[in-house]
């Protein structure tokens, strides 16, 4: 698999939290509007890369036995970091993201990724993996924050988008509007895949040859 | 002891900022452990324990090695919240499960499981820092961490109910899964807003 | 030094000296014996906790997979590596690892086994199964809402217009995944290469079967006959009143297809087996092959003295081939002569 593979199936193909689920809780909390999603998805594409790199440059003294706890440490060292550098100098999207800034330490995507990618990989690959992955979970991020800030306050990015009379859904701001919102979103990427599935399917038995009769016995008397 | 208090902390962790619903915390294993009913209170149980132990502790932590009002050395520690907490939770949970594995396997068995599963669990790390954020005392950070447990628990149980049903129902293919999962953690989430009207205290 | 510095080392030193001294400690004092192979399982899988199997934990799924309910595959994070490593181990012990294939134990369509009532509730399986044993007039046939074709991971199962599912074998990885699915136990797992099996789940015995489908398993034994298959590889359960296939031996159980009165058996290789001639330039007349062949009036002699196999009546046995004292009699594969029905 090339450098570019590498990239871009993180976006599309295993994308992290429409395809795998995972870190689903910060994709609900931090996506109520763009500008948050845009500053988690940073924040995240920095602790992966970061960590994919140490983790990718330590993997052959980091005994098997205790990798956990170690990734853990080191995940947990670039978040801080994260935290202090946001505090300086953005506290206003600090406190918006609030202790969803903190908890970047047990999102899955970071440590899935340390433990399936980086702890086998050499550093470009581990780095390059750690880019597509964090720029899928901020393009999923932004997805969400997308539907939900135009539906729930009119507007895209704080710019005013929504038709003179528009009349916003505050739920969509809400909890619930959040779980909504991701059920719809997983549902349609299912669809998409069922519609390629059943292409292939069509494909399969037709050359197989039955449709609709089952392969009988022979018999001969 | 205030008891007022920590009434108006309980009943806003359990139902007003519910963890899963209202906070967003919890949600891989809320979406992962729902499918039965029989786990989903396992688990429940689990993270009410487990969240009790990690409120207790990383109060301590906090308070005599990081903060620097209270601390042993009078320094500024505050910037290694995270990593401390996480490591002492992880530690912790993993010495639990083994004494539980050895001295009462059937509880291990009933509960046990599910502890590793915790303690990357945002909604533990969460009521942590939480925990620390709102200032809270050590009886009123045990109080908060029982309280959110039981919040968690609550939605658990419920969504395990709904979705033992839904085996039943004839789901749209597309929607089956995950996705219905969440559309019904909405609805629950729109019964939850209902909540937030209350005010105690 | 500056004392954050100083004090920063000794918490978290302090911290990670206790709690790891304590963990090993507690792993030596409170150890408990368990199957190795979850172990080495543990330590492939990713070990994220994450819970996105719906497992509760890595540790957990890898109890799992030891008991042959999920596979590496099942793990949402784990990479190829991964799912090839718990493959190694789960495989490294015997038997464990044969390649099974989905079969449907049913062959009930409406025409063969009717309905009993117009079931208009939940579509599914499932649901169906809960009212009044299902609106088939068979307790154990397939209802069709094709609960096992949704549950397929890997689009190796269509549903046929004769409301029965069916199995595409190049697809199908034998996951087991229709099986959990099925309410009615009619979704198994058998060896990809085994030749024969029994679609039929109805344990009564003649009549009750006959009620109710045309085309269900009786009961009658004939299969399992030493005259039907003399390697004993199909024998009757006493309790179910169904023939059992041992799939360990070596045999292609086609008389015990041939003799089933009821079609219950179902040929996985029928129509791609081959036939058998005997060359009448090496036949000595002997007729040893008239005597075995399990089907009347097959093997005939000609007025030369010679004999014939009737190619319309071989149902590829093969077992006139090896009692030939003159080798006469081999096998040809002519998919062309085959006839249909």
């Amino acid at each position: 698999m090339n450098l570019r593979q590498e990239f871009t199936k993180g976006l599309v193909a295993e994308n992290p939290v429409l395809r795998l689920a995972l870190g689903l809780c910060p994709s609900l909390a931090v996506s109520s509007s763009v500008e948050n999603a845009l500053g988690m998805g940073i924040s995240v594409v920095f602790v992966l890369t970061m960590s994919n790199l140490i983790i990718s440059l330590m993997r052959n003294i980091i005994p098997a036995k205790i990798r956990i706890p170690i990734y853990i440490v080191i995940i947990a060292t670039f978040v801080t970091i994260v935290e202090m550098i946001m505090a300086a100098y953005q506290p206003a999207l600090f406190r918006a993201l609030g202790i969803f800034v903190p908890l970047i330490v047990v999102n899955c995507i970071i440590l899935g990724r340390a433990e399936a990618f980086a702890s086998k990989n050499s550093i470009w690959p581990a780095i390059i993996d750690a880019w597509g992955m964090g720029v899928g979970f901020t393009f999923a991020l932004v997805m969400i924050a997308t539907v939900r800030e135009i539906l729930g306050n009119g507007t895209w990015l704080n710019m005013p988008v929504a038709p003179a009379g528009f009349e916003p859904v505050l739920l969509m701001m809400l909890a619930p509007g959040a779980f909504i919102t991701m059920g719809l979103i997983l549902a349609m990427f299912n669809w998409s895949d069922d519609a390629k599935a059943k292409k292939l399917k069509d494909a399969v038995i037709k050359r197989a040859g039955f449709i609709t009769e089952q392969p009988k016995t022979e018999r001969s008397n | 002891m205030d008891w007022g208090n920590l009434f108006v902390i309980a009943v806003g962790a359990i139902l007003i900022n519910n963890f899963v619903l209202m906070r967003f915390l919890g949600i891989c294993p809320y979406i992962g452990v729902s499918k039965s009913l029989s786990s989903a209170i396992g688990m429940g149980m689990a993270v009410i324990f487990v969240m009790t132990i990690a409120s207790l502790f990383s109060w301590i932590v906090y308070v005599y090695l990081l903060d620097p009002a209270t601390n042993f050395w009078g320094v500024d520690l505050t910037f290694l919240r995270t990593i401390s907490f996480i490591l002492v939770i992880a530690g912790l949970v993993q010495f639990v499960e083994m004494v539980i594995q050895k001295l009462a396997p059937s509880l291990y068995q009933a509960l046990g499981i599910y502890l590793p599963l915790i303690t990357t669990n945002c909604a533990v790390l969460g009521v942590a820092v939480l925990n620390i954020d709102e200032n809270y005392s050590l009886v009123e950070s045990l109080v908060n961490g029982i309280a959110a447990g039981i919040g968690f628990t609550l939605a658990l149980v419920l969504m395990a109910g709904i979705r033992e049903r839904l085996d039943l129902a004839d789901v749209p293919k597309a929607l089956q899964g995950v996705p219905i999962a969440f559309i019904m953690a909405g609805l629950m989430a729109i019964a939850f807003l209902g909540f937030s009207g209350l005010s105690v205290g | 030094m500056d004392p954050s510095l100083i004090g920063a080392i000794a918490s978290i030193g302090g911290l990670g000296l206790l709690l790891g001294g304590g963990l090993a400690y507690a792993s030596r004092v409170f150890y408990v014996k368990v199957d190795p192979r979850i172990e080495e399982v543990d330590e492939a899988l990713p070990g994220a906790n994450c819970g996105a199997c719906g497992q509760a934990g890595c540790r957990q799924m890898a109890v799992q997979v030891v008991g042959g309910e999920l596979t590496g595959a099942d793990c949402p994070v784990a990479s190829s590596d991964v799912v090839a490593r718990v493959a190694e181990i789960m495989g490294g012990v015997a038997g464990a690892a044969v390649d099974m294939v989905a079969i449907v134990r049913c062959q009930g369509s409406p025409d063969k086994c009717p309905d009993r009532f117009e079931y208009s509730g939940f579509q599914t399986c499932t649901g169906g199964d809960k009212i009044g044993h299902g609106h088939k007039a068979c307790d154990w046939g397939c209802l069709g809402f094709g609960e096992c074709v949704a549950a397929c991971p890997f689009d190796a199962m269509v549903m046929g217009a004769d409301r029965l599912p069916k199995v595409m074998d190049e697809n199908c990885t034998g996951c087991g995944k229709c099986v959990e699915a099925c309410p009615r136990d009619i979704m198994h797992l058998i060896p990809r290469n085994a030749p024969v099996y029994l679609a039929c789940m109805n344990i009564n015995k003649t009549k009750k079967v006959q009620e109710v489908c045309d085309i269900g398993c009786i009961g009658c034994g004939r299969c399992a006959n030493k005259k039907a298959t003399p390697s004993g590889m199909v024998s009757m359960n006493k309790e179910t009143n169904l023939p059992v296939f041992d799939y360990s031996y070596d045999d292609e159980p086609v008389v015990a297809v041939d003799v089933c009165p009821t079609d219950s058996l179902v040929d996985k290789k029928a129509g791609r087996r081959p036939i058998w001639h005997i060359d009448p330039t090496m036949c000595n007349g002997t007729g040893e092959c008239a005597k075995i062949c399990p089907v009347k009036k097959c093997i005939t002699e000609t007025d030369g003295g010679k004999y014939v196999i009737d190619p319309e009546k071989c149902i590829s046995c093969g077992w006139c081939e090896p009692v030939c004292p003159t080798k006469a009699i081999s096998p040809i594969q002519v998919n062309a002569i085959r006839k249909v029905g």
